[in-house]
């Protein structure tokens, strides 16, 4: 580590003067180079860098961005804690909001929470915090800094989490800090849910992932993977085994298809299908890694989400001339900024306002194009964004040998099935408290996807630290 | 020699005397069938398919034993040798499996069979692979022949696999002599001969010992010589007939051997012998090992590009650009470490290259390793900073002499240590997969082929060494095509002889391409003693899982395991499946449950090897562990009392069915099992059902046993004698589809357990989407058991075929080839014990 004093003294002391220093650009990979790999485009910050960009923040005393976090981190604790050189005692603040910083540092939207709230963003530019916990996550990471745990007593409780996604990652840490014995089920052969299944390496690499649950596992958690709750014990059976409290986050692990014609052709896949085999089996790692990639020359992706991205990106880094059809325009995208940006960048091609209505295919069924309408903008619908309307006689066909639907999820139906007495909604989600994320069984919380629908990494996760309070208090009854 | 005058079949033709009457035939243009004759084998006389009539002489003499004499009258077609042919071949396919010929589903099987073979074809009848290959099944189907009357006898053996590269199949055999004629034929003393006599006349070695110790040196003209499927390269086994055969040069030593490659799809096969004479063989390392290295998990396939620890993926224009800099930037010295074995044009750039720069290249040998004089003399060189930069096209000097260069490029085909320390690495298209000249020890110059596609972004390194130094902005690399380069290429010199032939002696073949050990890259060679030095892949991960309790091939090709998994077994029900993953870097794979113990925490599977993942789970043994399994998935199947419950199985199907019928059994059913299968020794667990049924039926495709055919012709014979009130169909998805066909017009209710492409098993992904009543359903979390009535087939068997190409470029990849050697752990049930 380098001598921190040095770089400090550079930075103008006032707060006056502090504002003047810009917010500090991410280094990232070159796009024309990154869309031949699946190294992390954004390459992180220096300490120098980091620290630079750490003093701009001017410490509120009712700091805006802590609302604007889903788990209400003390963001200007921890970025204090950068400024002034102390790496690992920032992550020690971190980690007591958060089990997966360098996750959240990477994936959240931190544009439309935190940063959104930042007074120096009312004039100028908001202080990069996303970019500053990233750093202080991987900056302890490289050089094995560990903050000091929250040590608790045992309580002697028990709970058992179901699914090890970015719910129960957030529930599992939190428990176990307060001193329950926490147990996890994962029915993949790898822990991580939506992490390391769905969110491709260039974004997240599987590496940070694994490092976060084997913190866990140090932490005293202990995971069991190819475990299937619903089809080996159900939710009762876990109450009857002794667990005090049963959490569920089993997430949204359903694709929804369009209904359109041909869509079981030979080349349509799901978005969790395309990027499961190319992050949780290591497809592009083929042929060492055994699960086929899917050989793309021509995709089409059809979504305008953060997944519709993943998707689109992973398949120009597999070679393919990448394409995404989007029934809105762009300012309707739910994707992240920076993600429509990054795709934009790297090459892939834009169909917005066009809905698609067909797939067409050859003799041996297999794909050779979307069959799209073109769309304009009506009156605003229920989601306050302008409906789209066919321009009618409009159609015109997209060739593609691979089309990828990325048009969101519906939530896993192993556990909800198997437990009747959850009471879920028409949707199929499960019905919980908002304010402490119990179902319609006692002792059984729920929490992340398999409650809101398809949504974030972090608000699984916020959702997930509030059900962690209330097995809390639920146990301390 | 004179010449003879002869009529054959009424036309008149002259030959040299000594020829025979198959050979005068022949040359006439007239066909006579036959299975032991092979052009580059002496007569033999042994299949009797051959026969002729020749005035004056009695009875019906083989025309391939029979020289010509002046004056002789033969008729090589007459209603008699068409009966005597017809039953010579009847009494050879009574012995040798015949389904291919005699199944009454195989023109319908082939229409839906697509071409490769491999774990997601749409019919699984796969006891042989050489079927687009067969010279007896060709022979059959000229002949004619329509009806087999006769018996089947087969002998039932085991595969044969204790030896590395071959699996040897002799219940395929029909004892034509072919293998062992041409081991004597270029070895002069054979491996092998025939064996035991009469009934149990099999081929085999002395002492039936294995072929490693009875001094065969795997030069595999047997295996290229079989006419059947008995003898095949375990590498190449299901990747069926090769679409492209091209004569080319092995440059794996500086031999040089003429080679004929052979590949499917872009991707070798092997390098087999360009003929069937003495000088014609190859060594073990060229026969089999040269596919196996062109398809290696080990090749580099993109460029790399160092950026602090990492070697970062980046296109070929960047690459150029980052190399040429760091070469400006090392201002100094480079050396150029060249293979031998390199090609003539390739050689003769970098030379050029190299003294572009004031550069020094330096030959390295075959055997040359980062031990050798020359390279330790460099690496002094480069520690006193006389040498500031390295370029090397193999695995020559140590990554830790690399890391103390300036710059170091590699331009290689394989990963090594060297990737460690490298600052670039470049993809290099070799042996077959490029082409040009080669100067083989003894001073020919010999062509190089192409006959194989480059993996990933591998390119020629004569278009490398040209593009580099474009970028290093060198005159003189201005050519697109190589011919302009090889009329350059002058006086260059042989490189050195081995001193000993490889091909004599399967302990001598080189231990070494461009640096890297070729153990380490073709498992099966470590049977050789030839030098491992890295850890095999296959080994991590084997002891960390599930255990593997038991492992038995209970026919060929079909494996039978038990695994301790207590959280499948306490919740498994009938009609469910688990998915397996033998290793950390395999597929997820579905397998239908056939057995579970509750009690004991274990469950049993049957798995039929065909594609990669089923190889990699066969090749474990019995007290190692399986990476992953996961389950109990999907729905069980709905157990009622509904009467009679006809339940059929094919394939892996017939493991699948036990679970069910002991539950319909339970449930007061009456129920009837019926099983087929290719041939009789093909079935299996026939005891275990038959406790579990009423009434347990057996169809075979060729009649061996049973009823003649499948679960189709079963049905529609019980159906008549009672009434069905339930139906229950697994097996391949054209057996399935052709039984659902029938039972819709019998008006039987019937379901099928579908088996489609499958990822995570859970509902996350929707690969198994299928259509039923043209809604579309997850065969994981909604079936995998369906109204068979209701399934759209044709989409089905088109989406298994998905990833076809995939599979079958997977096939030989990683999988410890070795391991798939038959090892007598115990659990093999042979009684044979190792060590």
């Amino acid at each position: 580590m380098k001598s921190t004093n040095e770089s400090v003294s550079e930075v103008p002391q006032k707060a006056k003067g502090r504002v003047k220093i810009p917010r500090q650009p991410m280094p990232e990979q070159d796009p024309r180079r990154r869309r031949t790999n699946f190294e992390e485009v954004p390459r992180g910050y220096s300490e120098e860098v980091a620290m630079l960009e750490a003093s701009r923040c001017i410490q509120c005393k009712k700091p805006g961005c802590v609302q604007g976090c889903p788990v209400n981190i003390n963001i200007p604790a921890f970025i204090k804690e950068i400024a002034e050189g102390r790496f690992v005692q920032a992550l020690g603040k971190l980690k007591e909001y958060t089990a997966l910083p360098a996750v959240c540092g990477r994936v959240c939207p931190q544009e439309s929470q935190c940063e959104s709230r930042c007074i120096l963003g009312k004039k100028g530019e908001p202080v990069a915090i996303g970019r500053l916990e990233r750093f202080a996550a991987d900056y302890a990471r490289q050089n094995n800094g560990v903050p000091e745990n929250r040590h608790a007593s045992p309580t002697g409780k028990k709970i058992a989490v179901v699914g090890a996604g970015p719910a129960g990652i957030t529930v599992a840490g939190e428990l176990v800090s307060r001193g329950h014995e926490v147990v996890m089920y994962e029915a993949l052969h790898l822990a991580g849910g939506v992490l390391m299944y769905g969110i491709p390496q260039f974004r997240l690499p599987k590496e940070i992932v694994q490092y976060e649950i084997n913190s866990l596992k140090n932490q005293g958690v202990t995971i069991h993977t190819d475990y299937v709750i619903g089809k080996s014990e159900t939710v009762d059976q876990l109450l009857a085994m002794g667990f005090d409290a049963v959490f569920i986050g089993t997430g949204a692990g359903l694709p929804s298809f369009l209904g359109i014609e041909g869509e079981n052709a030979t080349g349509v896949f799901s978005a969790n299908e395309f990027l499961t085999r190319a992050n949780l089996m290591r497809a592009i790692d083929f042929p060492r890694f055994a699960t086929s990639p899917v050989q793309a020359h021509r995709a089409v992706t059809v979504g305008g989400g953060n997944v519709a991205m993943d998707a689109a990106r992973t398949a120009l880094r597999m070679g393919a001339e990448s394409t995404i059809v989007y029934r809105r325009s762009r300012e309707e995208m739910p994707a992240r900024g920076e993600e429509i940006h990054h795709a934009e960048e790297e090459g892939v091609n834009f169909h917005l306002l066009t809905n698609p209505v067909r797939i067409v295919t050859d003799e041996n069924n297999q794909v050779t194009g979307v069959e799209c309408l073109q769309m304009e903008l009506g009156e605003p619908d229920s989601s306050g964004r302008r409906r789209p309307v066919p321009v009618e006689g409009s159609e015109f066909i997209v060739p593609a040998d691979t089309v990828i639907i990325a048009i969101g999820n519906k939530p896993n139906p192993l556990v909800p099935q198997t437990s009747p007495e959850i009471q879920t909604s028409k949707w199929g989600t499960i019905l919980a408290n908002e304010e402490t994320m119990m179902t319609s069984k006692p002792g059984v919380f729920a929490a992340g996807d398999i409650v809101s629908g398809a949504a974030t990494v972090i608000s699984a996760m916020g959702q997930g630290k509030i059900a962690a309070g209330a097995i809390h208090s639920y146990l301390s009854k | 020699m004179s010449i003879i005058s002869l009529t054959i079949d009424g036309l008149d033709i002259e030959v040299q005397e000594g020829t025979t009457v198959l050979q005068a035939a022949r040359k006439a243009g007239l066909s006579i069938p036959t299975i032991c004759d092979h052009k580059d084998l002496s007569p033999y006389g042994a299949c009797r398919m051959c026969v002729v009539e020749i005035e004056g002489v009695r009875g019906f003499p083989t025309s391939c034993t029979t020289p010509v004499t002046p004056g002789m009258q033969v008729t090589t077609q007459s209603e008699q040798l068409s009966t005597l042919r017809n039953c010579t071949l009847e009494l050879m396919f009574s012995g040798h499996p015949n389904s291919c010929l005699k199944c009454p589903h195989r023109e319908l099987c082939e229409e839906e069979r697509p071409q490769a073979t491999k774990a997601a074809r749409t019919t699984r009848c796969g006891f042989c692979a050489n079927r687009d290959e067969c010279e007896l099944r060709e022979m059959a189907l000229d002949s004619g022949l329509n009806e087999l009357d006769l018996p089947t006898i087969y002998s039932a053996h085991k595969l044969e696999r204790d030896d590395p590269f071959m699996d040897r199949d002799y219940n395929l055999c029909v004892l034509c002599g072919r293998c062992w004629r041409i081991c004597e034929k270029i070895h002069g003393k054979p491996a092998i001969n025939i064996i035991h006599r009469g009934k149990w006349a099999r081929i085999g070695t002395a002492f039936d010992k294995s072929h490693l110790d009875s001094g065969c040196v795997f030069c595999g003209a047997c295996v290229d010589i079989c006419p059947t499927g008995t003898l095949t390269d375990r590498f190449a086994r299901w990747q069926g007939k090769p679409d492209q055969s091209v004569a080319t040069t092995c440059q794996l030593c500086p031999q040089g051997c003429s080679v004929q490659a052979q590949s499917k799809d872009g991707q070798l096969q092997a390098y087999t012998m360009p003929g069937f004479d003495k000088e014609d063989r190859l060594c073990l390392l060229g026969r089999f090992g040269a596919a196996q290295i062109l398809s290696s998990s080990k090749r580099i396939t993109r460029p790399l590009v160092r950026e602090g620890d990492d070697l970062i993926p980046v296109d070929w224009d960047y690459a150029y650009q980052t190399i040429s800099q760091g070469l400006l930037d090392a201002n100094g010295t480079t050396v150029f470490l060249i293979s031998e074995t390199t090609s003539r044009e390739e050689r003769y750039l970098y030379a050029r290259l190299a003294s572009s720069v004031q550069g020094l290249l330096l030959s390295c040998t075959t055997e040359a390793g980062p031990d050798d004089p020359k390279i330790q003399e460099l690496a002094a060189s480069i520690e006193q900073g006389k040498v500031k930069a390295v370029v090397t096209n193999g695995f020559f000097i140590s990554k830790e002499i690399l890391n103390k260069t300036a710059f170091s490029l590699v331009i290689d085909c394989m990963e090594s240590e060297l990737l460690e320390t490298a600052q670039a690495v470049l993809p290099a298209a070799v042996l077959c997969e490029t082409q040009g000249s080669y100067r083989s020890a003894d001073g020919t110059v010999k062509q190089l082929r192409q006959c194989s596609q480059a993996p990933g972004d591998a390119r020629p390194e004569w278009q490398i060494v040209c593009s580099l130094a474009q970028s290093l902005g060198k005159e003189g690399f201005e050519f697109d095509v190589l011919d302009a380069v090889t009329r350059l290429v002058d006086n260059d010199a042989p490189p050195a002889a081995l001193e000993k032939d490889p091909r004599e002696n399967s302990r001598e073949i080189v231990t070494r391409f461009r640096g890297h050990y070729v153990a380490d890259i073709v498992p099966s060679l470590a049977a050789f003693d030839v030098p491992v030095t890295l850890a095999n892949d296959a080994g991590d991960g084997r002891k960390k899982g599930f255990a593997l309790l038991e492992k038995q091939e209970i026919v060929p090709n079909m494996h039978f395991l038990t695994i301790e998994a207590p959280q499948v077994a306490r919740f498994a029900q009938p009609g469910q499946f688990a998915i397996l993953m033998a290793r950390e870097t395999s597929e997820r794979s579905p397998f239908t449950l056939v057995d579970w113990d509750k009690e004991q925490g274990t469950i049993s599977l049957v798995i039929e090897e065909v594609g990669r993942s089923s190889r990699e789970l066969a090749s474990l043994r019995a007290g190692e562990h399986i990476a992953h399994v996961s389950g109990p998935l999907g729905l069980p199947m709905t157990i009622e009392n509904t009467g009679t419950v006809f339940l059929g199985g094919g394939c892996y199907g017939i493991g699948a069915i036990y679970p069910l019928a002991r539950a319909f059994k339970e449930a007061g059913n009456r129920v009837i099992c019926a099983i087929e299968a290719a041939s009789s020794y093909l079935l299996y667990r026939q005891d275990e059902l038959a406790e579990v049924c009423d009434h347990l039926l057996v169809g075979t495709k060729d009649g061996s046993l049973g009823i003649h055919g499948g679960i189709a012709e079963i049905v529609s014979a019980i159906s008549k004698q009672e009434q069905i009130d339930q139906c229950v169909i697994i097996g391949c998805t054209f057996m399935m589809r052709m039984v659902t066909k029938l039972t819709k017009s019998l008006n039987i209710p019937t379901q099928v357990a579908l088996n489609p492409i499958m990822v995570d098993g859970t509902g996350m992904c929707g690969a198994c989407r299928v259509s039923i009543d043209n809604q579309t359903q997850f065969a994981c979390v909604d079936g995998p058991i369906f109204d068979g009535h209701s399934v759209d087939w044709d989409e089905l068997a088109l989406r298994r075929s998905a990833y076809r190409r995939q599979e079958v470029q997977a096939l030989p990849q990683t999988v410890d080839l070795n391991a798939l050697m038959h090892s007598h752990s115990g659990g093999c049930g042979c009684g044979r014990k190792n060590d």
